[in-house]
């Protein structure tokens, strides 16, 4: 099941499942909704799926940058957020940071392989002419570290990946 | 480098150029470099590590600095570039110091060969007063309007405002006089708005130019920005290549143009081209240079302006024409003659050209950034795309946020606008906001269609922000079909720009490869 957030606000829950993949369940505000017709395939490019509709098949270009996907469909661009779990953080599920804006790396507070504690500070940008501090809400170890002090970095660009203790 | 056999004759043989440009027009002239077995050589500041101008070079001269005063714009930074890469000529591109006499003259007492118009003519045409002066000796029409040259004693500065204002007569426009790309520009209906958007103007001024000299001239309303391009050379040759119709604009920034003007009868076409030549004769032009001219409602046209460079809507002659402007640009610099005259040339087909940029024009076309994680242009007959961009870059603020030129050429307006239609429907660029989907309403729109394409389009068709297409449902399905499928953990074409070595150390997605190996 992933949460997904529409541009015009509405949030709905969608799980797909089957070959070729169509929607198993989907749900707005906790309320089944009907089901969206049609069916994808994985295509043999990057950045590409197979959507079929009405029995026509059509290539539709989709990217996905931070929490963002981005679709291109029928001559038109359209985003699509993801809601991740805990999303109120700067960490996404998979464990690694993201930059929440477009900044600056201002300071990296730790080095690569630190053991760090709930709530440590770990690196701070700027944005904005705002600092940012990107702190880490769990205990655990600072796998990789992917910026230096004064890079700029893009929003959604991943900063840092973090293992949680076990 | 053994020279070409094209320049055997040529009095100033050039066998290697430096483009003092960034972009996508660096990539363009490098290009006709490359092509015409020209040594080309590029300059880059600290951000342009990797950018596709430095690709395309034969050679790359890093300016140290971030700032465009320490790199684009630094005259002495760029001379020394040229002598350590053994560059024996400068083409400036457009922009930065294509219009500055003081760098053509550099240039030359440099010892380099100047792909550009002489000091003196870039001069002439670049104040205002002196240009509206010599057009209006060579007999070439110009707006009603005055010089209001600044002064600290604001009584006399506001007396001699009005004075000009009921000479020239509503509505007007006010513009810097030093200046160009529509700042320190404002339209006054009435006079109990003058002194205020004057004083405004001259502020604009002041901070933009350095000068806060205000030109004040009729608003020509409902009028058609109209410019012809020409091209001279060093034996008193000059020849126009008919007009290219640059309406569609915002806050005067061009965004849509074409060529021919879908509304020039032949007869004004041979009065205006006529008076093009003769604005360029007029100060002794040599090289590619563009007049522009104001189209009235009644047909009357009026000189505007002079641009003694380049232009980014170049294209759309060149495909109209068959002529490379380029390639006429680097010959002329060597001294060779023009290889044709004006009864060559004719016009074949239509060409538009349209601007993208990284911008939202859903949310009053502010600049957007991001990377472009996904860009594919859209390939077939009769399209051509200028960019300086590629997949696996990314969007920034640092500069103009144009993004590229997607050109198109058909057998007529019809057919031009059709294919720039489908072009721009495949044109996909995921992972920074565009105006593609705007562009192609434009094209789209009835009016463009019928040829109604005065300055006023935009504000008169889009008074607010451009309207996306309602999202549709169908966007569920496949964003959690990609999600479910990890279409990008398969880091989306990203394992391919690594592989080539194009992204930058500090591309963050250099970075999501790492992470999903």
């Amino acid at each position: 099941m992933v949460d997904l957030k529409m541009q015009d606000g509405r949030i709905v829950s969608v799980s797909v499942g089957g070959d070729p993949l169509s929607i198993v369940k989907i749900l707005e505000d906790g309320e089944q909704i009907t089901p969206i017709p049609g069916n994808v395939r994985v295509d043999s490019r990057p950045s590409r799926i197979l959507i079929e509709r009405d029995g026509v098949e059509s290539i539709v270009h989709c990217a996905r940058v931070g929490d963002r996907w981005w679709v291109h469909l029928d001559g038109y661009v359209h985003v699509v957020d993801v809601i991740e779990p805990g999303a109120a953080n700067a960490s996404d599920a998979d464990g690694a940071f993201t930059a929440p804006m477009p900044g600056k790396v201002l300071d990296v507070l730790v080095p690569e392989g630190a053991r760090v504690r709930e709530g440590q500070d770990l690196m701070v940008l700027e944005a904005m002419k705002m600092e940012h501090r990107i702190a880490a809400d769990r205990d655990g170890t600072v796998s990789s570290i992917y910026f230096q002090t004064g890079d700029q970095v893009d929003a959604g660009s991943v900063l840092l990946d973090f293992v949680e203790d076990e | 480098m053994t020279q070409q056999d094209w320049m055997k004759d040529a009095p100033h043989p050039i066998q290697s150029v430096l483009v003092a440009n960034r972009g996508e027009i660096a990539c363009r002239v490098l290009r006709a470099c490359n092509e015409m077995g020209l040594e080309s050589i590029a300059i880059r500041s600290d951000a342009d590590y990797g950018a596709l101008h430095t690709e395309v070079a034969d050679s790359v001269v890093h300016l140290e600095g971030e700032t465009l005063a320490d790199t684009y714009l630094n005259i002495d930074a760029i001379l020394a570039a040229a002598r350590s890469s053994g560059a024996d000529a400068i083409h400036p591109g457009y922009g930065f110091l294509s219009e500055r006499a003081a760098f053509a003259r550099a240039v030359q007492e440099a010892g380099l060969i100047w792909i550009g118009p002489p000091a003196e003519a870039i001069e002439s045409m670049g104040d205002k007063v002196t240009a509206r002066r010599r057009m209006m000796d060579a007999g070439v029409p110009v707006i009603p309007g005055q010089e209001i040259i600044d002064s600290d004693d604001e009584d006399r500065l506001i007396d001699a405002l009005v004075a000009a204002a009921t000479e020239v007569d509503y509505p007007l426009l006010l513009k810097a006089s030093a200046g160009g790309g529509g700042k320190g520009m404002r339209a006054v209906h009435e006079p109990k708005y003058l002194q205020q958007e004057f004083l405004a103007a001259r502020r604009e001024a002041q901070t933009a130019f350095g000068d806060g000299t205000v030109y004040i001239e009729r608003l020509l309303d409902g009028s058609r920005h109209i410019e012809v391009q020409i091209l001279a050379d060093l034996h008193g040759s000059t020849v126009h290549l008919f007009e290219r119709e640059c309406s569609i604009q915002r806050r005067h920034q061009k965004v849509v143009e074409e060529a021919p003007s879908p509304v020039l009868d032949e007869s004004t076409r041979l009065a205006m081209g006529d008076a093009a030549v003769a604005a360029a004769a007029a100060v002794d032009y040599a090289g590619a240079g563009t007049v522009e001219f104001l189209l009235a409602p009644n047909g009357s046209f009026y000189f505007l302006e002079m641009n003694t460079r380049l232009q980014v809507e170049h294209p759309v002659t060149e495909c109209i024409t068959g002529v490379d402007l380029v390639e006429q640009q680097i010959r002329v610099a060597s001294g060779l003659p023009l290889p044709f005259t004006q009864e060559d040339l004719t016009i074949r087909g239509h060409a538009i050209e349209v601007r993208i940029y990284a911008e939202d024009p859903s949310q009053g076309f502010l600049p957007a950034t991001g990377p472009l994680a996904v860009f594919r242009p859209p390939e077939g007959p009769g399209i051509r795309l200028d960019t300086g961009v590629r997949e696996g870059d990314v969007a920034r603020i640092d500069f103009d946020p144009m993004l590229a030129k997607l050109i198109v050429h058909g057998s007529d307006r019809d057919h031009a606008t059709r294919r720039m239609k489908s072009a721009l429907s495949e044109f996909v660029i995921l992972g920074a906001t565009t105006n593609i989907g705007f562009l192609s309403d434009v094209i789209a729109h009835p009016a463009y269609r019928a040829g109604e394409t005065d300055t006023g389009f935009i504000q008169r068709h889009y008074p607010k922000d451009w309207v996306a297409p309602a999202p549709s449902d169908v966007l569920l399905l496949i964003a959690a079909a990609s999600e479910h499928l990890g279409i990008h953990r398969k880091s989306v074409g990203l394992t391919a720009v690594n592989d080539t070595g194009r992204t930058t150390p500090n591309d963050p997605f250099q970075r999501l490869d790492r992470r999903y190996p």
